[in-house]
């Protein structure tokens, strides 16, 4: 049997219109003004996961997030969507965590359940966008890691993994266990659950683990990335004025726009 | 003493991501009273190499007998060329090679690791002030490294490439390729097909479509706007997400970044993750049908109309007065 981990974080919603973002007091974070949702691209990776599920048959799916108690609603979601098992591990317990941290804890939780063929992380989360947690977890592992996956299957005990370039696609071939990003494409769109999951995931338990459920010392997890300090945190100002082409018809405006475009020298 | 490092995975012949990253190593180092080295990572033959040094380089280390690009042989390698130089600000390209490999070589070197930066300043104590856009673009942070060793890899088109000096030389070493079995391996490349015009990163026109194109067919609509004007076609995230245009057409946060003269946004809302990647238009001109879509915003020019309103009208418009310019 496949056992497959996908790392999920809860994030504000990153598509709230630029008007309503607002910092935070501290100015070190966004003010929660938007709800909560799972960052995009863990939800493309759940979704892979699924799919890889159906082709192999045989395969186990657990959603872990480390976040707060409002991370559960994530975790739901994943087992809505079908993931088998979910776990919250309590972020509260690790004040001030950065990348190198969270892949620690995170490694220290998949170290505790069945061995993992593969891991799923997003290519970044939609706030910080560090990129940076699932390269940390193969390192941690001494795994092979791919980026920007958008689809998997197995072969023999291998991987072959389609992923995203510049200019196009490749098939990397890669033992298992692995660590991968994976990044959207046409393929991977997240499902949508069904009610009467929906309704399954609603009553299934989801653990909180602790820093000491997973052995770990709060101080001890942090690192370099820890010592950078946010000096500064604000929204950049953008200054321009958008002159909005009239006329009485289509006709009118396309003529007036490329009279515009010929001034600006660029057609 | 900070010792700068700028690693270079060529895809072939020195291009403008190389110059991006030199340029960005240069300047740091000038700041920090250091000087550059570069790395590269890759077959690379001597112009390669010339054009380094033109563009900074002080001095160059080359691995002999490492192939095609094979992320674990590429991390040994940048490792050892770190330590051959003793590198604590090492630099990456944000290419999908780059962004793979740069998190677990800093890993491993102990190093703080920042991707995706626009910012970049030194000072003579050897501090690195960072600038890096989060929240899909809506705020930026600031982050001050004071000691101990950065990797770092600054966003694609957000550094424009220096002035070269043709001629200038430095010193060109050889490290041999670390010997390990690489658990992974790229069987199969293949280039998409993305219509016949410039690369989008390098296009002076891109003509751009979103959701509101509405289906795969519409995009011939813009296909032929931008053979009319020499450009190229992108899109949108929810285009790509829809199978109307390939992956490789997505510009933005996630997707290509992009510097050209006219970026024309067809049915595209102008979502903050969107606008990261158009940042380094010059000119941004949309054609929404809603007034109040935030692309209005950032635009130099808009029309409020339907697209398909529009566009044919565009599309003679223009006709009209390539007759008669030329
Ligand atoms: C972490 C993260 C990374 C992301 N990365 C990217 C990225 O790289 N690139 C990217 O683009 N997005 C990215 N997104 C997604 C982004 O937030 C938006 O969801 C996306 O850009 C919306 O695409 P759109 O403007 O085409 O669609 P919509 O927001 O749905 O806008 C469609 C627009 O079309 C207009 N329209 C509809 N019909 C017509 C018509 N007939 N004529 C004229 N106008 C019409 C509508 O008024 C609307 O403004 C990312 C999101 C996250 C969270
Ligand atoms: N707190 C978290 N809990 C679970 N998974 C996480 C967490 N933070 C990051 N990840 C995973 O790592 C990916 C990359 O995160 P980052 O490096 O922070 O951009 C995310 O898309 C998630 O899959």
């Amino acid at each position: 049997m496949l056992h497959l981990v996908v790392c999920l974080k809860q994030i504000l919603d990153p598509e709230i219109p630029p008007a309503d973002f607002k910092l935070d007091p501290s100015a070190q974070r966004a003010a929660p003004t938007a709800s909560l949702v799972a960052s995009i691209f863990d939800e493309n990776a759940l979704e892979i996961a699924l799919q890889l599920r159906e082709k192999v048959g045989d395969a186990r799916i657990t959603a872990i997030s480390l976040g707060p108690p409002s991370a559960v609603d994530v975790l739901r979601k994943a087992l809505s969507m079908r993931a088998d098992d979910a776990i919250l591990i309590r972020e509260e317990d690790f004040p001030g965590i950065d990348a190198h941290g969270c892949a620690r804890v995170l490694a220290a939780a998949i170290r505790k359940l069945p061995p993992a063929d593969l891991i799923l992380c997003g290519r970044e989360t939609g706030d910080w966008h560090g990129g940076l947690v699932a390269a940390f977890l193969a390192a941690e592992f001494d795994r092979p890691y791919t980026n920007f996956v958008a689809g998997i299957t197995k072969e023999g005990d291998h991987f072959h993994l389609r992923r995203q370039t510049e200019d196009g696609w490749e098939i990397v071939r890669s033992a298992a266990p692995a660590v991968i990003t994976v990044t959207n494409d046409d393929h991977n769109l997240p499902r949508i659950p069904k009610v009467k999951d929906n309704m399954m995931a609603f009553r299934k338990q989801i653990p909180a683990w602790t820093a000491s459920d997973l052995g770990l010392v709060p101080a001890s997890v942090a690192g370099p990335n820890s010592k950078l300090e946010q000096s500064r945190l604000y929204v950049p100002v953008v200054d321009r004025k958008c002159e909005i082409i009239t006329g009485d018809n289509a006709e009118a405006k396309a003529r007036q726009l490329v009279e515009r475009l010929a001034a600006l020298q660029v057609i | 003493m900070r010792n700068v490092l700028a690693i270079l995975i060529p895809a072939g012949a020195f291009s403008r991501t190389e110059a991006e990253t030199i340029t960005a190593g240069k300047s740091l180092a000038a700041q920090l009273g250091a000087d550059l080295s570069v790395g590269i990572l890759g077959p690379s033959d001597d112009s390669f190499a010339r054009e380094c040094f033109a563009f900074g380089a002080k001095s160059l280390t080359r691995v002999e007998g490492l192939a095609a690009y094979q992320s674990e042989a590429y991390s040994a390698a940048a490792q050892q060329i770190a330590a051959s130089v003793a590198a604590d600000v090492i630099l990456f390209p944000s290419t999908t090679y780059g962004l793979e490999i740069a998190p677990g070589v800093g890993y491993r070197l102990g190093a703080a690791v920042i991707l995706d930066c626009v910012g970049l300043i030194g000072d003579s104590s050897g501090n690195l002030t960072i600038t890096k856009p989060v929240y899909g673009g809506k705020a930026n942070s600031e982050l001050i490294a004071r000691q101990g060793p950065v990797v770092i890899a600054m966003r694609m088109r957000s550094v424009a490439p220096g002035e070269k000096q043709d001629g200038a030389t430095g010193e060109i070493n050889t490290i041999p390729a670390p010997a390990l079995s690489p658990r992974t391996q790229i069987l199969e490349h293949t280039t998409e097909d993305t219509g016949s015009g410039p690369k989008l990163e390098d296009a002076r026109v891109i003509i751009s479509g979103g959701r509101g194109l509405g289906n795969k067919e519409n995009f011939v609509h813009l296909e032929e706007l931008a053979r009319l004007l020499g450009g190229s076609v992108g899109a949108s995230r929810a285009a790509c997400d829809q199978g109307w245009v390939p992956a490789t057409l997505q510009i933005g946060q996630t997707g290509k970044k992009v510097a050209p003269d006219l970026y024309l946004a067809v049915g595209i809302s102008g979502a903050s993750q969107h606008l990261v990647g158009i940042a380094g238009a010059r000119h941004i001109v949309a054609i929404n049908k809603d007034a109040k879509a935030p692309i209005f915003q950032v635009a130099a020019l808009g029309v409020v109309d339907e697209w398909q309103a529009l566009l044919p009208k565009l599309v003679v418009a223009l006709t009209e007065h390539k007759a008669r310019n030329s």
